[in-house]
């Protein structure tokens, strides 16, 4: 009771932390309130000082942010958030409509990645119910693509073909069932296919303990014991669902713009780039709710489903039979995306010709022009070091922040669901605000957010791994803490959150392109991947090969990442065989995606 | 658990409800006699509540609510509008002649109400922009008249009047609090029902429009910010006019579908005349040298865009025929491989690919070129402190009062709000005040062209491209006004 109380105190204190920060954000990054809000108002207008004198005075700016912050607090107790700077009308029922909106895409993109998570584990419930798991692998790259693929383009694919060509379903607005359908897949597919593998993993486990033998020897048919394995294994998803739910409720801006969707998304990146505080403030403030919501969700969800066995600390942690390891296949990825590269490299990736713009692929283009006449193959290969040696350091700083800080849960668990809940837009100009907008501004604003998923995923691998009965036994040995830390724990973490954050890799690389409107990361016209699948992105219909291909070689990170971790798990396993009992507890998830920050 | 399921989904519905947006009208829409609803969907959603006196008054120009005393007609000149004739009494003083006219509320426009609509203009905070620099006061005067002082003499007032922040509004409008409520309380022939937030609005035909019954029984609108959903949204058949369609998307609209009308928006390279590298004209000179502004028109803007030929686009009718040649032109010196930073803004998708190609173009010519491109609020002051050496900037020339003066004196000269290329030439302010001490028309539209000729002389600015904006028209429609000035795009006879 006593832990709740301090968790519920850390949670507040988070929260009021950040909306001070928010509060003061724009001295603290020299940015003129003024300037901004006039900006969002009307682009063409010139800011004479009168006017932005008259600007500051209806706002009363001149009054420093720390009364205007504490107004807000004084209101917020009467569920008055203010008025918005831009409009001038009340934020508290704007921010409830539009976060009544993204709970609902966020409901529906939910119960699309169900369907498609089921879809991707019928055959190993198929199998399992029936016994015939042994030795089978489970089903790889291709969720895993289908995971990597950026959900812009998802979105743009499924309004253009099926929107507008087919004319099946509404491509834009939000006006009834039918209209969430689209978005909620273009969202749902690519967490849905995340989730789905996470699951396909844990289920082989729960098949192969002794009680699903027993109840199948006793004569309990098939779908009776699929459906107790599909228990055992749901609460160890619980913890993703929860972040991706928070992730997209206020993250999902790229799909409420190309279906228009008046959702929280944009309205928080309309606030924060004015700088209208008291919208940004209000925004911010719900989405730290939801995701203290979500989370207690998640844990009464859990206890809802294994609680009896929990309590009594009944519950073995889930390990799979050792699956065969894809031998050929990373070499094979690998290859592919190195011959891309080599093919691309002695071509010039900057020369423009602006009469062959958007050029269909022919054997002097294999992969066509963009929109500037650019070779697409040069450009992905000229991007591909800058961007794969940027994404991979900043992997290695949120591995190591990560599992630092989930070796910690108490403190890092609001934190996760805290930092997974914000805009990342939103995050991006805090950091800027304070370490300004050097070089490292946009690699320290992605990792500021990147390494939440991570920790998450260490705190849940150590819980399980505390009640290992091997770690029992070390400790009667007469072991200390920091012993079995460093001889137990950590060899038994690191490998499974390793090849989760190189799963990772694509994200990151997509995210940094997303931060370049600030001023921050990549400038046009760099061949970075992120930059180029964003650059590209209006031309989607006209010209697909020229986002096709950025795509497609992101794609193939992400089932090259896939594919090598499993190579990782082997080097593990063999290690594990040398202790007869019991055996090494397999990771809840290597596919912990980048869900979190989608 | 199980009894209470079908409970808790009737309690569930109506929430569920909420979570949608409301449409435009859709009841309305959906009645078989009045099919003939116009539906439109409008690129900017409203910023201020629809307030007439920012930006969100074109929007309701645009959809024919509002008008003021004057209107702009095809030259740029001001037209007869609310207000029927108009004379110059002296030097400050102008007096107006109303028309006959009814407020969409029942009451008549009497010379008090136009009065009170002005005066509570002058007053609002911050001023709109028509009045920036500007007292005026207007009195009534009679049975039809109203009569405007100015502070100074302002040879252009009835341009000014015709700017969408001056409509008028009959005093219901007026609330205590300085909020303008243009539902239901202005002249033009469409009226405002119903406005739900930034996302949709309604409008009904307003019966007894001193200019004749509009065609179209109401207008549905919808407010889509990304351009892609605007185009798809026409596409399938959800609106009848887009407006603002990207260039990107406009080869995916029927030929027929697609209207490119030319406007008052250059784009141009603004090159830093008082720090560093373009400090030297000489470099300026050599810069705009290296600029080919088709390979931009065609090759950026696929066409829907002219080549730069000053600081007026052939969107300002006159301009062509006035033209001078530029005075006083330095000769271009080798840039020897000079680094510069080349800055624009991404929210016009076009003006980073421009930048890229002038990059290119700058860097065959011997400079040595970095690129900079931020979202426009995260750039602007760093602008106006002259941050950068050059910066490509879609510049409005008739900006809010459709005199082509006054964007000579905010952008070009010492005292300038908007300076971005820093200038500050005794000349060119010399040839400005010339101009705005000007009243004729013509003679002013002379100053105006000599004025743009001592500018371009400096190359503080190289026009790169007029652009031209494509508005997305349903295959059923007919007589939407597609003018240079984005002021309107429904009036009475626009249907489908």
């Amino acid at each position: 009771m006593r832990n709740q109380a301090v968790t519920l105190l850390w949670r507040a204190g988070i929260a009021a932390a950040l909306v001070c920060a928010i509060g003061v954000l724009p001295w603290l990054s020299h940015t003129d309130p003024a300037l901004t809000v006039l900006k969002a108002r009307s682009a063409d207008r010139d800011p004479t000082p009168e006017v932005l004198a008259d600007i500051r005075d209806r706002l009363g700016l001149d009054h420093g942010p720390f009364q205007l912050l504490a107004e807000w607090l004084g209101g917020l107790w009467r569920g008055d958030a203010g008025r918005s700077w831009l409009s001038g009308s009340e934020v508290t029922p704007a921010v409830l409509q539009a976060l009544g909106v993204s709970l609902l895409l966020m409901a529906v993109a939910l119960l699309a990645a169900a369907v498609t998570a089921a879809l991707i584990c019928a055959r190993t419930l198929w199998l399992g119910a029936r016994r015939r798991l042994d030795g089978r692998r489970t089903s790889g790259s291709a969720s895993a693509v289908l995971a990597a693929l950026p959900e812009f383009l998802t979105a743009s694919v499924l309004a253009t073909v099926v929107g507008v060509q087919l004319g099946w379903l509404p491509a834009l607005g939000w006006y009834g069932p039918q209209w969430t359908v689209l978005p909620a897949l273009a969202l749902g597919l690519p967490a849905g296919a995340v989730l789905g593998r996470l699951l396909d993993d844990l289920l082989p486990g729960a098949f192969a303990e002794p009680w699903a033998l027993a109840a199948t020897a006793r004569g309990l048919p098939g779908h009776a014991v699929a459906r107790q394995a599909l228990r055992r294994c749901l609460p160890g998803l619980l913890p993703n669902t929860g972040l991706f739910v928070v992730g997209i409720t206020g993250g999902s801006v790229t799909v409420e713009q190309i279906f228009d969707i008046p959702g929280l998304g944009r309205t928080t990146l309309q606030a924060a780039l004015a700088q209208d505080l008291p919208v940004l403030q209000a925004g911010t403030l719900a989405l730290i709710l939801l995701a203290a919501v979500a989370a207690g969700t998640a844990r009464l969800l859990a206890r809802l489903l294994i609680g009896p066995a929990l309590r009594d600390g009944a519950l073995p942690s889930l390990h799979r039979p050792t699956p065969p390891a894809h031998r050929i296949l990373p070499f094979a990825y690998s290859g592919l995306l190195t011959a891309v590269i080599a093919l691309g490299l002695p071509r010039d990736p900057l020369a423009l010709d602006t009469t062959e713009r958007l050029a269909s692929p022919t054997w002097t283009h294999p992969f066509g022009t963009d929109a500037l006449g650019r070779d697409v193959l040069a450009r992905v290969a000229h991007g591909a070091l800058d961007t794969l040696l940027l994404a991979a350091a900043i992997t290695a700083v949120t591995l190591l922040t990560g599992v630092l800080l989930g070796l910690l849960p108490r403190l890092s668990g609001a934190l996760v669901d805290t930092v997974t809940a914000l805009p990342p837009v939103l995050v991006a100009l805090l950091v800027t605000a304070v370490v300004g907008s050097g070089d490292g501004t946009p690699a320290l604003a992605v990792a500021a957010v990147a390494w939440a998923p991570l920790a998450a995923h260490t705190s849940a691998l150590l819980r399980q791994e505390r009640a290992a009965l091997h770690l029992t036994a070390t400790r009667a040995l007469g072991a200390g803490p920091w012993y079995l830390l460093r001889h137990e724990l950590l060899p038994a973490v690191l490998p499974p959150v390793t090849r989760h954050a190189l799963l990772r890799l694509p994200g990151i690389a997509l995210a940094l392109a997303s931060l370049a409107f600030l001023g921050l990361g990549a400038q046009p016209p760099s061949p970075e991947w992120g930059l180029l699948l964003a650059e590209n992105q209006p031309y989607a219909e006209r010209a697909p090969w020229a986002v096709l291909a950025p795509a497609a070689v992101l794609a193939l990170l992400g089932a090259l990442a896939v594919t090598a971790a499993g190579g990782v798990r082997r080097g593990r396993r063999r290690r594990g065989r040398t202790e007869p009992a019991p055996p090494m507890p397999e990771s809840p998830s290597h596919t912990r995606e980048l869900v979190a920050t989608r | 658990m199980r009894r209470l399921r079908p409970l808790l989904a009737l309690l569930l519905a109506p929430a569920l409800v909420g979570c949608f947006a409301s449409g435009g009208g859709s009841d309305a829409a959906s009645g078989a006699e009045d099919g003939s609803r116009l539906r439109v969907a409008l690129a900017f959603p409203p910023a201020e509540n629809l307030s007439p006196y920012g930006a969100d008054s074109t929007t309701l120009t645009r959809l024919g609510v509002i008008e003021g005393l004057t209107t702009l007609d095809a030259n740029g000149a001001a037209a007869p509008a609310l207000a029927a004739s108009w004379r110059r009494e002296n030097d400050r003083t102008w007096l107006f002649t109303l028309r006959e006219a009814t407020f969409q509320d029942g009451s008549a426009v009497t010379p008090a109400a136009v009065a009170n609509a002005l005066t509570h203009a002058t007053k609002a905070k911050p001023a709109p922009a028509a009045l920036s620099g500007v007292t005026l006061t207007a009195k009534a005067e009679g049975a039809t008249g109203v009569r405007i002082t100015t502070g100074r003499s302002d040879p252009v007032l009835p341009l000014r009047l015709s700017s969408p922040a001056l409509a008028v509004l009959s005093a219901k409008a007026y609330g205590s609090n300085g909020k303008v409520d243009p539902v239901g309380t202005a002249t033009g022939p469409f009226e405002l029902t119903k406005v739900m937030g930034a996302t949709a609005a309604t409008l009904d035909r307003y019966d007894d429009y001193w200019g004749g019954r509009a065609q179209a029984p109401g207008i549905d609108v919808k407010f889509v910010a990304d351009g892609t959903a605007r185009a798809n949204a026409l596409r399938t058949d959800q609106v009848d006019l887009a407006e603002a369609i990207p260039v990107a998307q406009a080869a995916t609209l029927d030929k027929a579908g697609r209207e490119a009308t030319a406007t008052t928006r250059t784009t141009s390279l603004l090159l830093n005349t008082e720090k560093s590298v373009f400090k030297d004209a000489a470099l300026r000179a050599a810069a705009r040298q290296a600029v080919d502004t088709s390979a931009l028109a065609k090759g950026v803007y696929e066409g829907y865009a002219d080549a730069g030929a000053g600081i007026y686009g052939p969107a300002v009718t006159w301009a062509a025929g006035k033209r001078t040649e530029p005075v006083g032109r330095a000769k271009a010196a080798e840039p020897d491989g000079t680094r510069i930073t080349l800055a624009t803004y991404d929210n016009r998708p076009e003006l980073p690919e421009a930048a890229q190609v002038l990059k290119q173009q700058l860097e065959k010519a011997g400079f040595d070129v970095a690129l900079e491109v931020r979202e426009y609020s995260r750039l602007e002051s760093d602008a106006l402190d002259g941050r950068f050496d050059a910066f490509v900037l879609a510049r409005n020339t008739l900006v809010d009062t459709g005199d082509p003066v006054s964007v000579l004196a905010s952008d070009y000269t010492c005292d300038g709000g908007y300076n971005i290329a820093q200038l500050c030439d005794k000349d060119v302010d010399r040839a400005v005040a010339r101009a705005e001490d000007t009243a004729d028309t013509a003679e002013r539209q002379d100053a105006a062209m000599a004025a743009e000729a001592r500018i371009l002389g400096t190359d503080a600015v190289v026009p790169l491209v007029h652009q031209r904006i494509i508005t997305g028209v349903g295959t059923t429609v007919r007589g939407a006004l597609l003018d240079p000035y984005e002021r309107t795009l429904v009036g009475t006879g626009t249907r489908r």
